[in-house]
């Protein structure tokens, strides 16, 4: 019995190990947290298929050179040599030394392109032909000595959700191209996806706040009734844009009795229920953008959870986080 | 300084996208490297194999110029199917020049055409990467011809090439930077001499072949030097020339000019007028005599002849060092004591490590030699005559022998370059007529003279002399130098004559240059009143010893004596390979951190930044690790205050150098140029300490 629990223990501690091994080799689990230097600990060199095409040659007139004892052949072949070593040094030191920094991730819509920034800071070494690449996105470029650029990567966001930058691998072929060294940072940034919206969504539910049953039939939007002095808080939608593009001062725009209905509450309980759970979601969503877009405050009802009737950037954010982090099956 | 340039690269998809085709630039730079690499090789060709394919690179050169100046124009192609055919054409004019295909010489004409006619087609950097290997295989290919330092030379501008052409290519890859001729000549200078402790290494580590893996071409030229047979007049024309016969690095002192006679043919057939060799070119065996014992090394220049020369008399076998030496088979000594090879030497110059003892006297190999060592051929009836009237007179063998030389000395003899065409009976014409002669005159008529008394006699060609040039502290023995002399069996030892040094002795103490009288041909260098260009010519000569000694004859034994100097043999394997792997690692680290310490150093900013850093600590303020430049730079002003502004302006541009984006260079420079203004303004360290 201990025999078997000592087997499965070391068992374990030897996939442990190796797991270790190979989240050190390969970085295939989000392990960085802030800036990475990039050391030899992390730096890859192996030949291009330029290079071996290169050593392969060099072999061959190696043993051209070798078989009738042509110590010139030698020399040149061990100075071309000396030449792909010396190119192998230089592309390691182009990559050594990098600081390669997390800033930020960005937030797109089921079918963009997904942003994340990174800073990339050449230290004291100028580098050249650098390409950084994740998943699907690449980008290249030289950075000057002692310069920091801030660089984007547009990944492929084709389904809602959480999507980690993954892992992103930082490429040179600098210089002669014989060799290609690369290193792999992995940091634990993710962006979010939110679902598509819907096209040619149905018009917003009716709220339930309005004064003027005559203006809701009508419109679905209040009239405009005037302009006062702005005051601070006033959703930017209200803002007189034209008024202050004039220079004739800061108003805020208002509306006839409330006619928007006032606040909607856009419930999941309240669409068809043989509507899929993606296309609900992405009917919401349609929703959550015309209500903002109107500067119409909403609730959100999803079940499992509640957003409260509210108003603003953060609201619309924070609901639309809601929709795309919806689980898949359903079950919340 | 480079401002950082940033792409984002969208992935293609196709075979041949944009990124991978050559520009102009690039192709122009492949050219200049295959020119560079043609061109040590064109003088080993025939002269239209040379002329097609520099033609072809030129061909294309200018067709890259007539699309520039005419960008409207569709660019000039030449079809696929037309160069094909064209290679074809080639293999087959190639088999019709050489008469084959498949050896050395045609593969490497062929390999030449071909290269040009790939350049023709070349548009991709795959085609790039296949033609900068062709070229690098190319290089290789003269030294099959000549090893000579000006080959060396020649072929260095390809090999700078090379480096150039990788970075040309490169610059595709990456869309950026442009290519600039300047700086990737500078690149690749730069990487070639980094790699130079590398290539070094490799050169004397690396392990070289005891025997080729495959044959070697047998390639028979004109002879030359001493020849198989010995006839008069043969000697003094040999001794016409300045060449060398081959070169002597002696292991102790030089033996005196006297001493100094390389054993080469033996002759003991006479037929009246002609010296060959007796039936004693059999395998004998090393004499078991006594003496001091000489080591040296001979440097053969190669002649196509089969015989080696060794100081009388050689004492053991000859050892080759060098690669054609095993296809020649182990050397043997004669009964006669001669060095010969199995068979002629190749177009190759020969090394081999040979011990004399320096004796005038040895015994006889076989009893058989004194019977052979008779014959008086036909002719010559006077000498025969003169031959039996002082024998009547001298019937001592020693005694004989003194009446003849001292004859030599006595009589009216002349020593001459230039003698008389002797055809018929030339001992008696020598002898009787004309008494003017070479060496082999005065040999060829004391041997016979001999013979006819009865005492076994030969004759033994090779050279005699030889001088040591004062600059390599090797001896050169020159054609100049050959010189015919006897040996004579008395009471079964076979003893050395040398009747040339009765009539002139001064050949044997002073060389060819201090026998002969004023108005003879001597060659230049065989002459007695050095100039300066004799002084150019033996500098020169020993260069290229050295060079060929050290360099090109650096092979299997050499490596090996060289790695049993260094006591490398002492080690195991392991330990070599880790001895190496440290030496590389090494190396590496110094390329490494040289390059860390030159970009920074590059840096100006960070530069005056860190002086700054040395300053400030030593005057007590030392910057914490943690501080970045704004919040040092204000602790500094708040220390001392009478500087702040200095501080303000020395964080803010460092700063906004380092972390800041200035693209502009001019304007980078403009902060450069204020940060090392306000770094002027302080005082020195010492000051600053005591200042409150």
């Amino acid at each position: 019995m201990s025999v078997v629990a000592d087997a499965v223990a070391i068992g374990a501690d030897a996939s442990g190990w190796l797991a270790r091994m190979r989240q050190r080799a390969f970085r295939h689990a989000p392990s960085d947290h802030t800036a990475v230097v990039l050391r030899h600990s992390r730096i890859y060199l192996l030949p291009t298929r330029r290079g071996w095409a290169v050593i392969g040659t060099l072999l061959l007139m190696l043993l051209a050179s070798l078989n009738y004892a042509l110590a010139l052949g030698m020399a040149v072949t061990f100075l071309l040599a000396g030449l792909v070593a010396a190119a192998q040094l230089h592309t390691f030191r182009n990559l050594a030394g990098i600081e390669i920094t997390p800033l930020a991730a960005g937030e797109t819509f089921a079918g963009g392109n997904l942003e994340f920034a990174l800073a990339l800071h050449a230290g004291a070494a100028a580098r050249t032909g650098i390409i950084v690449h994740s998943a699907n996105a690449r980008a290249g470029g030289d950075i000057a000595a002692g310069q920091a650029l801030t660089i984007s990567l547009a990944v492929d966001a084709p389904k809602r959700g959480r999507v980690a930058l993954g892992r992103v691998t930082l490429t040179t072929m600098h210089p002669f191209g014989l060799w290609r060294g690369w290193a792999y940072v992995h940091f634990l940034l993710t962006g979010i996806v939110f679902p598509a919206a819907e096209i040619g969504a149905p018009p917003l539910p009716r709220g339930h706040g309005g004064t003027d049953p005559a203006a809701l039939g009508r419109s679905d939007n209040a009239d405009l009734a005037g302009l006062r002095e702005f005051q601070r808080g006033d959703p930017p939608q209200r803002v007189a844009w034209k008024a202050v593009a004039r220079g004739a001062g800061w108003y805020s725009k208002e509306f006839d009795g409330a006619g928007g209905g006032g606040p909607v509450t856009l419930a999941w309980s309240d669409l068809p229920p043989t509507l899929p759970v993606e296309e609900r979601l992405s009917r919401l969503t349609a929703w959550v953008l015309a209500a903002e877009r109107a500067a119409c405050p909403f609730a959100l009802q999803l079940p499992g959870m509640q957003l409260a009737s509210r108003q603003g950037r953060d609201h619309r954010r924070e609901a639309l986080t809601a929709l795309a982090e919806y689980p898949e099956d359903g079950s919340a | 300084m480079n401002a950082s340039t940033w792409f984002t690269l969208r992935p293609q998809r196709g075979t041949t996208t944009v990124r991978d085709l050559l520009t102009p630039a690039q192709i122009r730079c492949l050219g200049v490297l295959l020119l560079a690499a043609q061109l040590p090789q064109a003088p080993h060709l025939p002269i239209w194999v040379a002329a097609t394919g520099i033609m072809l690179v030129g061909l294309r050169i200018v067709l890259l110029r007539r699309d520039r100046l005419r960008p409207q124009a569709p660019p000039a192609r030449i079809p696929s199917w037309a160069l094909a055919v064209f290679a074809v054409a080639a293999a087959l004019a190639v088999r019709a020049s050489f008469g084959y295909l498949a050896g050395r010489d045609p593969s490497v004409a062929f390999l030449y055409i071909l290269v040009a006619i790939k350049f023709l087609e070349t548009r991709s950097t795959r085609d790039g990467t296949l033609l900068i290997c062709l070229a690098c295989f190319l290089l290789v290919t003269p030294f099959f011809y000549s090893q000579s330092p000006l080959a060396a030379i020649v072929v260095l501008p390809a090999v700078l090439g090379v480096g150039v052409a990788l970075d040309a290519l490169t610059c595709n890859r990456t869309a950026l930077p442009a290519f600039d001729w300047r700086s990737a000549l500078r690149r690749s200078a730069v990487m070639i001499l980094q790699g130079l402790p590398v290539a070094a290494l490799l050169f004397v580590l690396f392990p070289r072949l005891a025997a080729p893996l495959w044959g070697l071409p047998s390639d028979y030229g004109a002879q030359s030097g001493l020849s198989d047979s010995m006839s008069p007049g043969q000697i003094s024309e040999l001794s016409l020339s300045d060449a060398v016969a081959f070169r002597v690095d002696f292991d102790g002192p030089v033996p005196p000019p006297a001493l100094r006679y390389w054993r080469g043919p033996v002759f003991s057939r006479f037929d009246g007028r002609t010296w060959s060799p007796g039936p004693f070119m059999l395998r004998g065996g090393v004499l078991p005599v006594e003496g001091p014992v000489v080591t040296y090394t001979v440097t053969l220049e190669p002649n196509h002849r089969r015989s080696l020369f060794a100081l009388d008399l050689p004492v053991a076998l000859p050892v080759f060092s060098g690669g054609a030496a095993p296809l020649i088979g182990a050397p043997y000594i004669t009964i006669d004591q001669q060095l010969l090879m199995r068979a002629p030497m190749g177009a190759e110059s020969l090394r081999y490590s040979q011990q004399s003892v320096l004796r005038s006297r040895f015994p006889a190999m076989s009893s058989l030699e004194s019977r052979a060592n008779l014959g008086v051929g036909e002719g010559n009836p006077r000498t025969l005559a003169l031959a039996a009237q002082l024998r009547a007179l001298h019937p001592d063998d020693s005694a004989y022998i003194g009446a003849i030389l001292e004859k030599f000395t006595r009589e009216d003899f002349v020593y001459t370059l230039a003698p008389p065409l002797f055809e018929r009976d030339p001992v008696d014409l020598f002898l009787f007529g004309e008494r003017r002669g070479f060496c082999e005159h005065y040999a060829s008529a004391f041997v016979l003279l001999l013979r006819a008394a009865g005492i076994p006699a030969r004759v033994v060609t090779g050279y005699q002399g030889g001088a040591v040039n004062p600059r390599g502290g090797y001896m050169i023995v020159r054609q100049s130098d050959a010189h015919a002399w006897a040996e004579a069996m008395i009471g079964g030892q076979w003893q050395r004559y040398d009747p040339t040094a009765a009539v002139a002795p001064s050949r044997i103490e002073l060389g060819l240059g201090g026998a002969l009288s004023a108005g003879e041909p001597v060659p230049f260098l065989a002459r007695l009143d050095a100039t300066w260009l004799t002084g150019v010519q033996l500098a020169w000569d020993a260069f290229n010893h050295d060079w060929r000694r050290n360099f090109i004859d650096f092979n299997r034994d050499r490596q090996r004596s060289l790695w049993r100097d260094w006591r490398l043999d002492q080690f195991a394997p392991w330990q070599v390979v880790a001895l190496i792997a440290l030496t590389i690692f090494a190396w590496g680290a110094m390329v490494v951190g040289w390059l860390m310490w030159k970009r920074r150093h590059q840096e100006r900013a960070l530069v005056l930044w860190d002086d700054l850093n040395r300053r400030l600590a030593r005057a007590g303020l030392p910057r914490q690790p943690h501080e970045g430049p704004l919040a040092f730079a204000s602790r500094a002003a708040q220390r001392w205050p009478q500087f702040a502004i200095a501080f303000a302006a020395i964080g803010e541009s460092f700063a906004e150098l380092r972390y800041g984006s200035v693209p502009v260079a001019r304007e980078r420079d403009a902060l450069v140029a204020t940060l090392e203004r306000a770094i002027d303004v302080l005082p020195a360290p010492a000051a600053l300490r005591t200042t409150h």
